[in-house]
């Protein structure tokens, strides 16, 4: 497992906003980003970095405390060693209730042979 | 001679009684870090680019590079063995029951092969970021000419020393109580086996195992080849278990020494 250095996150808010900036949580434990530009209201797209510093066996985005927050896109770039990777993510919704996956491990080199 | 696991007893340090803070480790300033509440995980849908053309007679054939783990998985666009599983990393047994392994044992550097449903993988000694690239394009064709000239993938001597789902689960059964379990048991680890299918085994990596940074070398150093002692028969050999949700992992960093 690769030690995760810095993230960056690009998230394109869909429908029902959050109206707040998010938290994140590695190994369950929340933190708060480093920057954030943008927002999170209703077609706000949010910009924001982190610096966990450590080997993620979970990487999570944090839902809203209350209601709903709907996902347009994410654009997770992760720094773990190597050239960072940027993974795209589709529409999702997050509850008070749910977290969303943002560890992805680097994704495999694919040749048509 | 000392076996991996063997081993393992002997060096193996006390399982620590009290888990520590959770929050020790983590390199970040203690105000950024808020009490945690429990949340049901979520996934969104992985964009990729458009999936090949998988229509007409040509075989196509996918090649995805582990240069770490010195393999390539070529993904293939039909079965190529159902219902069972082959790995070998001898000739002579390649000679005697599947033709396209030993083809493929014939490549430069190829160390073994296990072929499953629409999958063949390759395992090197070792794979350059230089190299990888021609080997997987030479070996992709190896597969292709080798499965559209119509010679069989197996022969028909592997199906019929083949043991049943019991017998393998029984001998896999007897390496985990006699060797494999009492190996990890001072990392507080454990094996489970999940499934028989076939000759595959699925297997779950419990304890200190789960989520463990050495969860990978226990698997491949140690589990993969108490198993193939115990049951030559054995295909695939797939690890179940969601590492992510360990609670107790005894590595959350792989030591130097074993990354080495």
């Amino acid at each position: 497992m690769p030690r995760l250095e810095t993230l960056e996150l690009t998230i394109t808010t869909g429908q029902r906003g959050l109206n707040r900036t998010p938290g994140y949580a590695i190994n369950s434990h929340e933190i708060q980003f480093d920057t954030v530009q943008g927002g999170t209201g209703s077609g706000e797209t949010l910009e924001a970095t982190g610096s966990p510093q450590s080997f993620p066996h979970s990487l999570t985005l944090t839902g809203p405390d209350e209601g709903f927050w709907d996902i347009a896109h994410i654009a997770v770039t992760l720094h773990a060693g190597g050239a960072p990777y940027t993974v795209h993510l589709g529409a999702v919704t997050l509850d008070s209730e749910s977290k969303l996956n943002l560890w992805y491990e680097r994704p495999p080199v694919l040749l048509d042979v | 001679m000392r076996t991996w696991f063997a081993k393992q007893v002997q060096d193996a340090q006390p399982v620590p009684s009290v888990v520590e803070s959770p929050a020790q480790g983590l390199a970040v300033a203690p105000d950024k870090i808020k009490a945690h509440t429990p949340r049901r995980m979520v996934y969104a849908p992985v964009l990729a680019g458009a999936s090949a053309d998988t229509e007409g007679s040509t075989i196509r054939i996918k090649a995805q590079l582990d240069l770490d783990g010195a393999q390539i998985v070529f993904m293939i666009d039909r079965p190529v063995l159902g219902g069972y599983s082959y790995y070998t990393s001898d000739r002579a047994s390649a000679a005697e029951y599947s033709p396209l392994a030993a083809v493929l044992l014939e490549q430069s550097g190829v160390k073994s092969v296990l072929i499953h449903e629409m999958n063949v993988t390759l395992a090197f000694n070792a794979l350059s970021d230089a190299s990888a690239e021609s080997i997987a394009r030479q070996c992709g064709q190896t597969i292709r000419a080798h499965l559209e000239s119509g010679h069989a993938v197996m022969a028909d001597a592997f199906l019929a020393n083949m043991p049943s789902e019991d017998v393998i689960r029984d001998g896999l059964q007897g390496a985990i109580d006699d060797e494999i379990n009492p190996g990890i048991a001072g990392h507080s680890g454990e094996i489970t086996i999940t499934a028989i299918v076939g000759n595959t085994a699925y297997i779950k990596m419990g304890g200190g195992c789960q989520g463990c940074a050495a969860s990978g070398i226990t698997l491949r150093h140690g589990v993969d080849q108490s198993f193939r002692r115990a049951v030559p028969q054995l295909g695939a050999l797939l690890d179940e278990t969601d590492h992510s949700a360990g609670s107790n992992p005894f590595f959350t960093e792989l030591p130097a020494e074993m990354s080495a």
